[in-house]
Parts: structure tokens; sequence; C-alpha cells
């Protein structure tokens, strides 16, 4: 029995292992997989082209996305085209990542947010708007007027395509 | 006297031992249990169907969340299946690093056992302390993988995550804390009183009987078996690091708790080994888009025990037909005899003794029944399921 209250009175000296969460929140870690994010260019222009590799490459079917023509009075992204519409239904997505992977912009990036809630299955759509990433500093949001004839190429050129 | 009349105790389907659905009925004489059956199949998804209509490198993701506690055996069979299919063999690093996470997740998986069973027999301290413990090897698989659960570390034709020395360095630490844990949880399991009066001679299966219903994975190793996918036939890393087979000859539930907490110690001593011996190399072998036509098994020997893996391939870029067998199916068959003759108050341990997973458990059973026919075709259930789901909305 005195071995049994040593353990309890060690134990309640120590510091507790939970955490309070709504208040407290753990930090995850760099390979964690949340919520995705897609990302812009310094410039503020949207990565994302439209090309639907990642639709194709989703498991589960979570990725609707349509596409559009870009003009350089209304330019969204470099290149031809953008996504005018990008949904993911977070009630189908199984954070697998392979979007991630699929993409050749590196547009789609699974990010930390891991606090996904809804009351509803219309609420979990998540729209262009929720999943793109605030303009950087020094960008332009888009549409953004662009001088002709500089962003033409749509999948930028990557120093070590093996990466 | 026995009288003719029987009294069912139907227990589930909600939350018998394990806080996931399966329904049983045990036939008791006054406390005394005297017939038992199960029912399962209340978390079918039909996975392997919507796999046919799937590429290979979409179902691996598919397959690997049939299971939330043993996700990577699932994605390590079905990926060293179409490998087979293939002739593609996954370079020397991406099978150490195959086999390191698949032994953080047999750590991860018994000590959760440790804690269900524990808490089931009326132990909750040991329930809450194995959990808090189990912490540290989740937190290293998120480090490692990027999830808690569903790590997706396979590709077809290697893996995903490489290891690098600070995690390296994070999880030899993280193994060495855990060790002494579970020295202590070995204490407390072989010697506490009342623990013991629980496990002691209670559920007992021979060795005949483990061989006769087809016992897999720990349960039949807790009745001598010695029976081990990775010993007996070493996929991934096992043939460079070869595990030690732990078997103990009384069969009972201590002997269950007795044999997992000991396969902590080996998955430990493997980790480290794999961890010091790291080859340096490539982490994927290419693979081709379409796989060539052909069939194949592979098996793993996933924390609950043999799984089995049936790959079928037309030559395209879907595959024809896969087919899963989970270890906790094989087990079933042998609970439910062992039940008969004990206590209805023991029947949660004696489930739990299994360690069941009813999630991967819940496979196609085809029931031949002479009168009623039950037969949807896909496009029925398809719309089945539309129509479900515009009431619920
Ligand atoms: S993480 Fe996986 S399931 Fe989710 S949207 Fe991306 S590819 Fe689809
Ligand atoms: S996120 Fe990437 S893969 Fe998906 S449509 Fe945009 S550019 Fe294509």
């Amino acid at each position: 029995m005195f071995k049994g209250l040593l353990t309890t009175l060690k134990e309640w000296a120590g510091k507790p292992v939970t955490i309070q969460y709504p208040e407290e929140k753990r930090p995850v870690r760099t390979r964690f997989k949340g919520r995705h994010v897609l990302k812009r260019y310094e410039n503020g222009l949207e990565k994302c082209i439209g090309c639907s590799l990642c639709a194709a490459a989703c498991p589960a079917d979570a990725i609707f996305v349509e596409a559009a023509e870009n003009t350089d009075e209304e330019r969204y992204s470099p290149g031809e085209r953008y996504a005018r519409v990008y949904e993911i239904n977070m009630l189908r997505c199984i954070f697998c990542g392979f979007c991630e992977d699929a993409c050749p912009t590196e547009a789609i990036v699974l990010g930390d947010n891991y606090e996904l809630s809804f009351t509803d299955r219309h609420q979990s759509i998540y729209t262009k708007e929720m999943l793109l990433e605030p303009v950087p500093e020094g960008g332009k949001p888009t549409p953004q007027q662009t001088p002709p004839g500089v962003y033409v190429r749509a999948v930028p050129a990557m120093q070590d395509p093996q990466d | 006297m026995t009288s003719e009349r029987k009294f069912i105790v139907p227990i589930g389907p909600q939350h018998p031992a394990l806080k996931e659905p399966g329904h049983f009925e045990f036939t008791v004489d006054g406390e005394i249990v005297t017939d038992a059956s199960v029912r399962l199949g209340y978390v079918h998804r039909g996975i392997e169907k919507g796999a046919e209509e799937r590429s290979y490198i979409q179902d691996l993701y598919l397959f690997e969340r049939i299971c939330g506690i043993c996700s990577h055996v699932h994605a390590t069979a079905f990926a060293l299946g179409v490998e087979r299919l293939a002739g593609v063999e996954a370079p020397l690093r991406a099978q150490a690093i195959r086999s390191l996470v698949a032994e953080m997740e047999r750590i991860h998986s018994h000590m959760l056992w440790l804690g269900v069973a524990a808490h089931e027999g009326g132990f909750d301290t040991l329930f809450m302390y194995s959990w808090r413990d189990r912490e540290i090897v989740m937190d290293l698989l998120e480090a490692f993988t990027g999830n808690r659960v569903n790590y997706s570390v396979n590709l077809l034709g290697g893996v995903k995550c490489d290891v690098n020395e600070s995690l390296r360095d994070q999880i030899l630490r993280g193994m060495d804390q855990l060790e002494k844990r579970i020295q202590h949880y070995l204490n407390v399991v072989t010697t506490d009183r009342t623990f013991l009066a629980r496990t002691e001679g209670v559920g007992r299966m021979t060795r005949e009987q483990a061989d006769l219903f087809g016992a897999v994975g720990p349960t039949a190793r807790a009745s001598g078996v010695p029976r081990d996918v990775r010993v007996d036939a070493p996929y991934a890393y096992y043939s460079t690091v070869p595990v030690r087979l732990i078997t103990d000859e009384r069969g009972d539930l201590l002997a269950r708790f007795v044999v997992r907490i000991n396969e902590l110690f080996e998955a430990i001593r493997v980790i480290r080994e794999i961890l010091d011996h790291l080859p340096e190399g490539e982490l994927t072998a290419r693979m081709p888009r379409r796989i060539p036509a052909g069939e194949t098994i592979s098996r793993v020997e996933a924390p609950r025990g043999e799984l089995f893996y049936f790959v079928k391939s037309n030559g395209g870029e879907k595959p024809e037909r896969v087919k899963v067998r989970t270890p906790s199916l094989c087990n079933w068959g042998s609970v439910m005899q062992v039940a008969v003759g004990h206590k209805l108050a023991d029947m949660p341990m004696i489930l739990a003794g299994i360690d069941p997973c009813f999630s991967c458990n819940d496979r196609m059973v085809q029931l031949k029944r002479k009168d009623s026919q039950q037969w949807m075709s896909w496009e029925d259930l398809r719309q089945y399921g539309i129509e479900y789901y515009k009431k619920v909305l």
C-alpha cells in the first residue's frame, strides 16, 4: 500500500500532462497535415493555375476545381488559366497529402490548422476565399493588372526538379 | 437441474468492450456463460469495392484508412503486393523505414490495448498511465510522418518520409523513456494482486484450440503457437534485423498481457537496431503506371496478427480485385469458444484480450440463406445512398 501511495505522491508533485485545450494549444510538428492553404507568390498572384491535377489525384474525390482564362487586365495567376472555383469538402478529405504531391506549382499545401468543425454538411465545403492565404506584404490582391508578356509561364522554373 | 428456458444477454452494438460497434449474444445459466455468438458488420464501408474504381496510388491511401490504429501495415501489405506484381523492389533504406514505422506503430497499438484492457478490468490508473506514455510514441510519429494516425509513409516503390539526425535522436530518447515505463507496467501486470485475480487462468486457450480455430498474432503466441510473419516469412527489413519470437505457454489473459508487453521491448530493440544501421540510399524506386497483369498475395504482421492481402491486376491502372483479410476476424472464432464457462463479468476482459478492432473487422461475409436474398446492384446501392442523405440533410 505504501508503494501505491508513493506513486500517488510522486505524480502529485509532478507537472500535469494534460493541457486545457481551447485556452492552451499544443504546437503541431512541421510535417503535420492540417487544413489546406492555397499559396500566393510574393507579388500576390495565386500559385494555383486551375489544372485540376489535385482533383484527379485525390483518393477521396474531395476537391472540385473549375478553371477560367486569365487576361492581362484581370490576372489571378501566371499563365493562361486560374482556378475560378476551388472547393474542398472537408468531410470527404482524408488528409493524406496527395494533392500536395500532385500540384505542379506547389499551390496547395496542408497547413497547421486542425480545428475543423461545422454544424451542417454545407459548411464543410471550404471555398477558395477560405483557403487562400492573405496577400503577403508588398503584394497586391488579385485580380491584378499586369504588363503583357511577363507572366506567360504557368509552372515556375524550379532549381531542383527532383525536389 | 438445468432448465429448458434460455436466458440470452445481448450486448452491443453500441460499445460492448471497445468503443466500436459489434453485437454479442451470451446465453447464460445464472452467471455462467454457456454459449456465445457474435454479429459483425456495423461499420462495413465497401473499401474493397471502392478500390476497384481508383488507381493503385489512390488505393494505397484508401487502404491505409481501413484501420486507424494499424494503418501502416495495411499500406505496407498493399505496396508489397503491387511491387511484387510490377517486379520492383523498394530500396533498402525505404524498407528499413517501413519496418521502423511498423514497429513504432506496434508500440502505440499495444500500449493502446494495454490501456483499454486495463480499463475493462477496472484498473483505470493503468489505463491513464499507459495512454499518457503512449503520447511519447504518438508525438514521435507525428514528427516523423506528419500525422498521429494514418501516417501515409508508404508509396508504391518506396516511402515518403526520411529520418534525419535530430529525428533519430528524438526517437532514441523517446525509446529510452518508454522502456523504463514499460518495465514498470510489466511489474504491475505480473504482481498486482487484484489485477492477477482478473487475468490469471481466465479465458485459457490451449495450443490445440489456438491451432484449431486459426488464432493469429499475440493471441496465438500467448497460447504457445510460434507464429509470426516477421519470423516465418520476413518482409521489408526483417530479414536484416530479425525479430525474436515471443511466446508464452499459459494461454490465459495474463499470458496475453505478458506477450504483448514483451513485444514492446522487442519493438524497442528493433527500432534501435534499425536506427543504428540505417542503410544509405534512395527512398523510392521507379514504379510503372500500369501494373502488369497477374495475381499475388502478401502477408505482414500487424500488431494484432497476420494481415493478408490478395491483389489481382488486369494490366491496367486500377486493380481488378483486392481482398483483405484482417487479423481480428481470425481471432473471433477462438474467443467465442473460450468465453464459454466463464462468468458474464469476465466477458469484457476476454473480448478485449484479443485486441479486437471492429473497423478492420467488418469485411464482407456472404451469408448463405435458403430463402431471403438481399442483393443490391451497385447502381441501386448508389441511388439508395443518395436518397438516404437527401433525407438526412
Ligand atoms: S489531403 Fe488527400 S483527401 Fe484531402 S484533398 Fe488532398 S488529396 Fe484529397
Ligand atoms: S492546386 Fe495545384 S494541382 Fe490543384 S488545380 Fe491548382 S495548380 Fe492544379
